[in-house]
């Protein structure tokens, strides 16, 4: 009997343990949830008049996750029920400033949890700091300790995070490009990992975003859409084409298909970033054809080998479409603003110019053919509009012909009618 | 003075000419006000079109659910779908990135870019590829069994 006490003890002292241990792994989320009515937190920082303590106190009232009323002990820790010195006490599971590792740990305590996200958006992915130490900026900080490197609260100010689609968040796609230049953009900063600081600038004079910033196209790529956000990471050499299509399948998928594409990868080329550049991406001209000083192809091809003849006989091809139906736009808009009714040749032209833009794709096949086979239906539909334009402009011609004799007749006729009733006043009785 | 006059000799060679300039000028203002009406009455070789409204030469009973065919609205290409569920709608079909004609693709549901692969919901939002915007969309009004599509506004 004193044996089987002395068993029963032990296991109801572990079972009183399990039970407590479990209940506080619950209770912690809800103490996320479930803030003080009154934070001694936010209280004392008020209070404190020292900008640097009361700032994340005021801001935090703009915070996303004080909407969704969570308080500073989510994050912090400590206890915001008690006055003073006391509630930071580090037994109350108090951490201050969360720094470097801290900063992940406590993001992914709420942000990895599957269960708990879907209480709060269960669209949002939970995988955030799984990507996160994928990324430069994680490996960095795992296997190198290194404190400069970005962390959760780096891109997402701390106190002030609001979700990507407001346009006050830091990482609302116009801001993002700042957002990273706040680090990449600064020499001084960067100066030890010896990477340029130029892309954010460079990135500024792209035609991603000029669609962005000036035409309000929020779907444009910004660093993370090609660099991954929390995966932040350079994409491989032979990534870049996938990243690039993306958007741009056709392009990726006709380059994918040609000779450059292998060859490029033996190479070290970086795909598309090999014509097009990486950050400082320009909208694309047909002098890209050219042997000129913005040629995309005469840093390898010289103009005499099969690639500059390629090049040469593309430009060609696409001259000869765009001069057409430039041509018959020109002729058959002359025509429309004259007053003709030319809407059926008009509507037709697009034809044309769809065969035109096809063709541009077409290029990245590499190949004359594909490119001809979109020239050719092209150049047949910009001669017709042409030919509808000219018989337009010639009816045009015709009509203010007949209009400029007509009103000389009327003007002989009304001379005449003038002569014959003065011939007849004169008439003798 | 009055005498004067009425004793002048009359001019018959000039009183002919006269007559004669008077019915030839009276001829060619006729054929001049005439041509343009005769022209006038004889229909052009193209429907004149609006800008705003387009009437349509398909009719509502041939057209077919999960389909979608090319229109012209006045000078610019347009697009009228059936929506696999039969809902009639009518697109610019000028695609928001390059300016390419986009067509209805059944196979995927869904309008689409060949130029450069982009691809429009049925109610013409971007959702894959460079388009930047959604297709303009236009009113399509079923009137018995024609289909007449205007512009919105």
């Amino acid at each position: 009997m004193r044996q089987q006490r002395s068993i029963v003890k032990p296991i109801v002292s572990m079972l009183v343990l399990l039970i407590l241990w479990s209940t506080t792994s619950v209770f912690q989320h809800v103490v996320l949830a479930a803030p003080a009515e009154t934070d001694s937190c936010v209280t004392c920082h008020l209070a404190l008049g020292v900008e640097n303590l009361t700032k994340p106190a005021e801001n935090f009232k703009s915070d996303i996750h004080a909407a969704k009323g969570f308080g500073c002990v989510s994050c912090h820790g400590g206890d915001p029920t008690i006055m003073g010195l006391e509630a930071m006490d580090k037994k109350k599971s108090y951490i201050g400033k969360p720094t470097g590792l801290q900063v992940i740990e406590t993001c992914g305590k709420c942000h990895a949890d599957a269960n708990f996200m879907r209480r709060y958006n269960p669209n949002l992915r939970v995988d955030q700091v799984a990507e996160y130490f994928t990324s430069v900026h994680g490996k960095r900080l795992k296997e190198q300790t290194d404190p400069k490197v970005a962390t959760c609260a780096s891109c997402h100010l701390p106190h002030s995070i609001r979700p990507p689609n407001d346009s006050r968040s830091s990482v609302h796609p116009l801001k993002v490009a700042d957002t990273c230049g706040s680090c990449h953009a600064n020499q001084e900063y960067m100066a030890t990992y010896k990477i340029p600081t130029d892309q954010v600038e460079k990135y500024k004079t792209s035609v991603h975003w000029q669609m962005m910033a000036s035409k309000g196209d929020l779907s444009a790529p910004t660093c993370n859409d090609c660099h991954g956000n929390h995966g932040a990471s350079p994409p491989g050499v032979s990534s870049v084409v996938n990243v690039c299509g993306q958007c741009h399948a056709a392009n990726s998928e006709l380059f994918n298909k040609s000779a450059h594409s292998k060859i490029f990868v033996q190479m070290g080329l970086p795909g598309c970033a090999a014509c097009h550049s990486n950050h400082a991406i320009v909208a694309t001209t047909d002098a890209m054809l050219s042997t000129g000083d913005k040629s995309a192809c005469a840093s390898c091809h010289p103009a005499n080998s099969s690639g500059g003849m390629f090049a040469a006989k593309t430009l060609e091809s696409i001259d000869r479409l765009k001069a057409s139906t430039n041509k018959a736009a020109f002729a058959l808009t002359s025509a429309e603003h004259a007053g003709m009714e030319v809407s059926q040749p008009l509507f037709e032209l697009n034809e044309a110019k769809t065969a035109l833009i096809k063709a541009r794709a077409a290029i990245h096949s590499f190949e004359q053919a594909a490119v001809e086979k979109e020239i050719e239906p092209g150049l047949k539909v910009s001669e017709r509009a042409y030919v509808r334009g000219v018989k337009a402009l010639d009816e045009l011609q015709f009509r203010r012909k007949g209009l400029v004799i007509s009103a000389l007749i009327i003007l002989a006729l009304i001379i005449t009618l003038v002569l014959k009733i003065r011939e007849m006043e004169r008439k003798p009785k | 003075m009055a005498t004067n006059e009425t004793s002048l000799p009359v001019d018959h060679g000039r009183r002919n000419f006269l007559n004669w300039f008077l019915g030839t000028s009276a001829g060619a203002f006729l054929v001049a006000v005439l041509y343009p009406v005769s022209r006038y009455l004889v229909p052009p070789e193209v429907e004149e079109s609006t800008a705003h409204t387009v009437t349509l030469s398909v009719k509502t009973q041939e057209l077919k659910a999960n389909s979608g065919q090319i229109f012209r609205f006045g000078s610019q290409p347009a697009i009228l779908i059936e929506s696999p569920a039969g809902v009639v709608r009518a697109f610019s079909a000028t695609c928001t990135h390059l300016g390419c004609i986009v067509q209805y693709r059944s196979d995927i549901s869904q309008i689409w870019c060949a130029c450069h692969n982009g691809h429009f919901d049925l109610n013409g939002k971007n959702i894959e590829g460079p388009p930047p915007k959604p297709l303009e969309e236009y009113v399509v009004n079923l009137r018995g069994d024609q289909i007449v599509v205007s512009k919105k506004g």
